[in-house]
């Protein structure tokens, strides 16, 4: 098996499975945290992201296919998806910027639509594959419907974008957002921006206009 | 020295009253500071804590002069915290360095006191554009450079680590700052009691650990448990975003400031994780984790290097001021 990715929190290797490529998403112990509270938040993290993976997939979003589940081993072998990373595709000024950034927000809609809040939409986990945009990693999504959640993933993805692709970013989050309303819709994702803003508003000696 | 530059600075955004002076060449020639310290149980008051900078600021800033050992005249500039901080503790180093500035007929220069934990960091670890883990009392934030500013990757979302400790240590009649108490109590269990661990995407939140350590404390359990177990729970979830913005980054450095920074647990944490990213770490000198005045005497030479000055009649406070809106000139072209 071949190491495709160190994360911060797994090792994704690429490998086979009954003869198909398969990434394997292996949780590694993390040394810095205490073994008995480790050992819980990797299992509790394995079994959660299947059964999100699972949920996102009926809903309709672009997610991968499962082929094995292990929490015991901390253990996710899943389908391959080829294509850039979301963050490596904004990089490099690619003309379908606007209509990716809108697929974008039409995919976080519908995972939104069904009651999922994927809790890390960075630009790291949404590949741009070949068939559409596909969302990766549910390693901290959870249920809910609650505006606060979703107006959180937002906030997230502006963050990531003003961090890291600071020049784009405000071209990207409108593209995004009208991916984003057309499935959610108008009322809803205007709901959803009203709290981003107004959770901006709570951090630390924020002064958000 | 001939050709040098020198940066009068004043902290003043919290407990700490401090004055420094920097030269260009020489680098920090003194940090002076007084710390105003609340009764047992208590936190910072503001006003009290005004009266007390008040009181000292003269002394505070002339002995800071006499132990760069110059002259008045040989100051270039004043540098002063603008924020943020609490408000009437922010007044009295701005009247201090408005008066210095008037009278010495030296520019004034405002400084944010975020970019100067980071910025004295650099220049005392050596670390060029690192990712910086920013944890105080006022600060729990992960940021990194980008086109002009620092943006912020991940924060609290409610207590910094700096309230949580320090909150967890009143609630048994501590005075504020608690940390050195809590590490020290921490450091005599092992024993693990579970408590909230919250990651929000790349955000941490503290407010639901500080209430079940007050239930544990409350239900008899010892506190040098709670403690171990706070720390164990609050830092991992720090270490845990730090290491998602490393890995996100891809910075070869890391740089971890602010008074937390002084929690050996903490640092050796932190330690663990970037080894295994192959990245450098630097934590910022046990002396100069906490405010001082010579993270705004060197920002505030950095500043006035790169042009900035700000005149006496606006020169105000401001108490709520986001370390990721604050140009800074001397860093464009990095």
């Amino acid at each position: 098996m071949k190491l495709l990715y160190r994360g911060a929190e797994a090792d994704i290797f690429m490998g086979e499975w009954a003869g198909a490529e398969a990434v394997f998403k292996f949780r590694k112990p993390l040394p810095y945290r205490l073994p008995e509270l480790d050992e819980e938040i990797r299992g509790q993290r394995t079994v959660h992201e299947a059964e999100i993976i699972r949920d996102a997939r009926s809903a309709g979003v672009r997610v991968p296919y499962l082929y094995y589940v292990s929490p015991r081993e901390s253990l996710i072998v899943m389908q391959h998806i080829d294509g850039p990373r979301l963050k490596t595709f904004l990089q490099s000024a690619d003309r379908r910027r606007a209509q990716v950034s809108t697929e974008f927000g039409r995919a976080v809609g519908t995972l939104h639509r069904a009651g999922v809040m994927h809790g890390d939409l960075t630009t790291s986990n949404v590949i741009v594959g070949e068939s559409g945009v596909h969302l990766i990693d549910f390693g901290l999504a959870t249920h809910s419907l609650k505006v606060e959640d979703h107006a959180v993933d937002l906030r997230l993805i502006k963050e990531t974008l003003v961090g890291a692709h600071s020049e784009i970013s405000s071209s990207v989050m409108s593209s995004f957002f009208k991916g984003y309303a057309e499935v959610v819709g108008e009322k809803r994702a205007k709901e959803v921006s009203k709290k981003l803003l107004e959770i901006e508003r709570r951090g630390r000696y924020a002064r958000v206009e | 020295m001939k050709g040098d530059l020198r940066v009068l600075g004043i902290e003043s955004t919290a407990h700490t009253f401090s004055a420094a002076v920097v030269s260009e060449k020489r680098g920090l020639l003194c940090d002076v500071r007084d710390i105003y310290a609340p009764p047992e149980g208590s936190g910072i008051h503001p006003t009290e804590a005004s009266i007390h900078h008040a009181a000292v600021a003269a002394k505070v800033v002339k002995e800071a002069v006499t132990t760069a050992g110059i002259r008045w005249k040989e100051i270039d500039a004043v540098a002063y915290a603008m924020g943020p901080g609490l408000g009437p503790c922010l007044r009295v180093g701005a009247v201090t360095a408005r008066t210095l500035s008037l009278s010495l007929g030296r520019p004034l220069v405002a400084v944010n006191h975020a970019v100067g934990h980071i910025e004295l960091g650099c220049l005392l670890t050596g670390a060029v554009s690192p990712l910086v883990l920013l944890i105080s009392g006022g600060h729990t934030m992960v940021v990194s450079y980008s086109s002009g500013m620092w943006r912020v990757l991940g924060e609290t979302l409610d207590l910094t680590l700096g309230q949580l400790l320090d909150q967890l240590g009143r609630y048994v009649g501590y005075a504020s700052p608690c940390g050195r108490r809590i590490e020290e109590a921490a450091s005599r269990s092992h024993r693990y009691l579970r408590l909230p661990y919250t990651v929000k995407g790349n955000d941490v939140s503290f407010s639901g650990i500080l209430t079940a350590a007050k239930r544990l404390i409350d239900a008899g359990e010892p506190f040098d448990d709670v403690c171990f177990s706070v720390q164990e729970t609050a830092f991992a979830t720090a270490v845990e975003v730090t290491e998602r913005a490393l890995a996100f980054t891809g910075n070869q450095e890391l740089m971890v400031v602010g008074g937390v920074a002084a929690n050996k647990r903490l640092a050796e944490m932190l330690g663990v994780m970037v080894d295994r990213h192959s990245a450098k770490f630097y934590v910022v000198p046990l002396r100069y984790s906490g405010d001082c005045g010579a993270q705004i005497a060197w920002t505030g030479l950095l500043a006035f290097r790169s042009g900035d000055s700000i005149p006496v009649e606006k020169s105000v406070i401001r108490q709520s001021w986001r370390l990721d809106t604050v140009p800074l000139p001397w860093r464009a072209g990095a």
